[in-house]
């Protein structure tokens, strides 16, 4: 009875700890500069074929993981600098229909180039074992995976709280047209914060590859969580979607085990319910 | 005579397709003072923006010792050393007093101590949250966020409006002390029309947009029947709301 609610638990904690990679980038960069980005699921699916490349080139998993956080950093850089800015006064619908396009085009592009099926990853022997704890098994791949996604969530906090340039993203969060007049270079703020955001989720998109497979859909399944991950934590907050991506995770992994019927299904039924109990978002401010 | 600091020259400016500053021309020297008064709506806080480069300014042209500013950023004119306190305060909430006032500091003597000294009751609220502060301490705050940048012009948009009367007579004693201490030259538009005349050397009342009188803050606060004409209103209006 317990042993299955601690696997359980587990396993939707470890899923959860995915989404918050893969979608902390956008809540960030949403809530700082207005800027719907679609295109995000995109930058992960880069990072997972990075991966996925260096692998087949030999490359050992885990020297591929700071590859896929750089290329889908950069990669977005550029197109930040490029594209991206143009629209950021634009409307909404203007900026959904560029990044969406762009997703289009990332989802055909990975279609040429790798073709449309699942693609393989090569874990190291000891990544794919089990550790046995009070007779419960826990996947070492997940225990990686949550340790990761700890790490990046505590770096992340740490510069956000306790660095200058933290400061200023939340200033510029917070009101940018103030932080401008007070002098602080706020597109290179953002461009930055785009980047690591962006690198993020690339570094999510490798590491999801072993729990969820990879094919060119990962840019729209994954965006659609990443969507709700970011609607119910509450736009431009860190907290917030750490804490609604361990929800939904836990919640889609409980609703998989205990209501098979409901199955993916109930990860939509706690968003609606969240967001009537607080529809700006678990820590949302507008 | 000190040298120029802030020129502006027939400068239209606005937002969007409508045009609010109608031919403005003013020039500032360096430790100079100006009080800017005017009825509500006449575009003061618009000329405010447009120095720093938040309207679209649609012809005239704005010069910085000297240097054209019309096309610079505004994070960059602030670097160049323009202070901005904003009407709205608009202390960043989600960051501590301390942090508002570190953000966007420039190395000069208005470190975080000496702004504390300026305003001690910042310094017992250093740890707080920028959002929980009362109106004057977020006033205390916005001022002392735009000292810390040391600024060689501050620009001061209504720093007295909605405060209560034991408050402005502090925050007014503060910033002439500021002013004369350290030679930061202001621009300060202001609603309290006698607090501003003390404070400022020279004075302009803007009515639609343009310049309608412009002089010594001494001879305006003579020419009574003209500050009746062109803000008199006002005056009552500011007298309500402080109550």
């Amino acid at each position: 009875m317990i042993a299955p609610a601690v696997g359980v638990l587990f396993d939707g904690f470890a899923y959860g700890m995915l989404l918050f990679l893969l979608s902390v980038g956008l809540s960030v960069t949403l809530g700082m500069m207005n800027f719907v980005n679609l295109a995000h699921g995109s930058f992960a699916m880069v990072g997972a074929y990075v991966a996925v490349s260096l692998m087949g080139l030999g490359w050992p998993f885990f020297a591929t993981l700071p590859c896929a956080f750089l290329v889908a950093g950069v990669i977005s850089v550029g197109f930040e600098r490029t594209l991206f800015r143009r629209v950021y006064r634009a409307s909404d619908l203007q900026q959904v229909l560029l990044t969406i396009g762009l997703a289009f085009i990332s989802v055909a592009a990975a279609a040429w180039f790798y073709g449309t099926m699942q693609q393989p990853v090569r874990l190291p022997v000891y990544l794919r074992t089990y550790a046995t704890f009070m007779g419960i098994n826990f996947s070492i791949y997940r225990l990686f995976l949550i340790a990761v996604a700890l790490a990046v969530t505590g770096l992340l906090v740490g510069a956000l709280d306790y660095t200058r340039f933290g400061a200023q993203v939340r200033a510029a969060v917070d009101n940018q047209r103030m932080a401008q007049g007070l002098g602080v270079d706020v597109d290179t703020v953002f461009a930055i914060t785009f980047a690591l955001g962006s690198g993020l989720a690339g570094l999510g998109g490798a590491l999801a590859i072993e729990i969820v497979g990879l094919d060119p859909n990962f840019t729209f399944t994954y965006l659609i969580y990443v969507l709700i991950v970011v609607a119910v934590g509450g736009l431009g907050s860190i907290r917030g979607s750490l804490l609604a991506a361990i929800l939904l995770g836990v919640s889609d992994a409980a609703g998989k085990y205990y209501v098979p019927t409901l199955g993916a299904f109930l990860i939509y039924l706690v968003m609606v319910s969240l967001l009537l109990w607080r529809p700006s978002g678990l820590f949302g401010r507008r | 005579m000190a040298e120029t600091l802030l020129a502006l020259d027939d400068v239209r400016a606005g937002y969007g397709e409508s045009v609010v500053l109608d031919g403005i021309s003013l020039e500032l020297a360096e430790g100079g003072s100006l009080a800017v008064l005017g009825r509500n709506g006449v575009g003061k806080t618009t000329l405010l923006l447009t120095i720093m480069g938040f309207t679209r300014v649609v012809s005239g042209s704005m010069r910085w010792r000297g240097r054209d500013i019309g096309r610079v950023a505004p994070h960059r004119r602030a670097r160049l050393g323009i202070g901005w306190v904003a009407q709205e305060r608009e202390i960043f909430a989600s960051l501590t007093v301390e942090e508002n006032l570190t953000v966007a500091a420039r190395a000069g003597r208005w470190d975080v101590p000496a702004v504390y000294r300026l305003f001690p009751r910042l310094a017992e609220r250093r740890r707080n949250m920028g959002s929980h502060l009362s109106g004057g301490e977020q006033q205390m705050l916005a001022i002392a966020r735009a000292l810390t940048t040391n600024p060689a012009l501050l620009l001061l948009d209504e720093p007295l409006e909605g405060l209560a009367p034991i408050i402005v007579e502090e925050l007014a004693e503060a910033i002439g002390r500021m002013m004369a201490e350290e030679g930061t030259a202001v621009v300060l538009v202001e609603q309290h029309t006698d607090v501003a005349l003390s404070l400022a050397r020279d004075a302009v009342v803007i009515e639609r947009g343009a310049i309608a009188l412009r002089g010594s803050s001494r001879t305006m606060m003579a020419d009574q029947s003209s500050l009746d004409r062109l803000i008199g209103l006002n005056l009552t209006a500011a007298d309500d709301r402080g109550r």
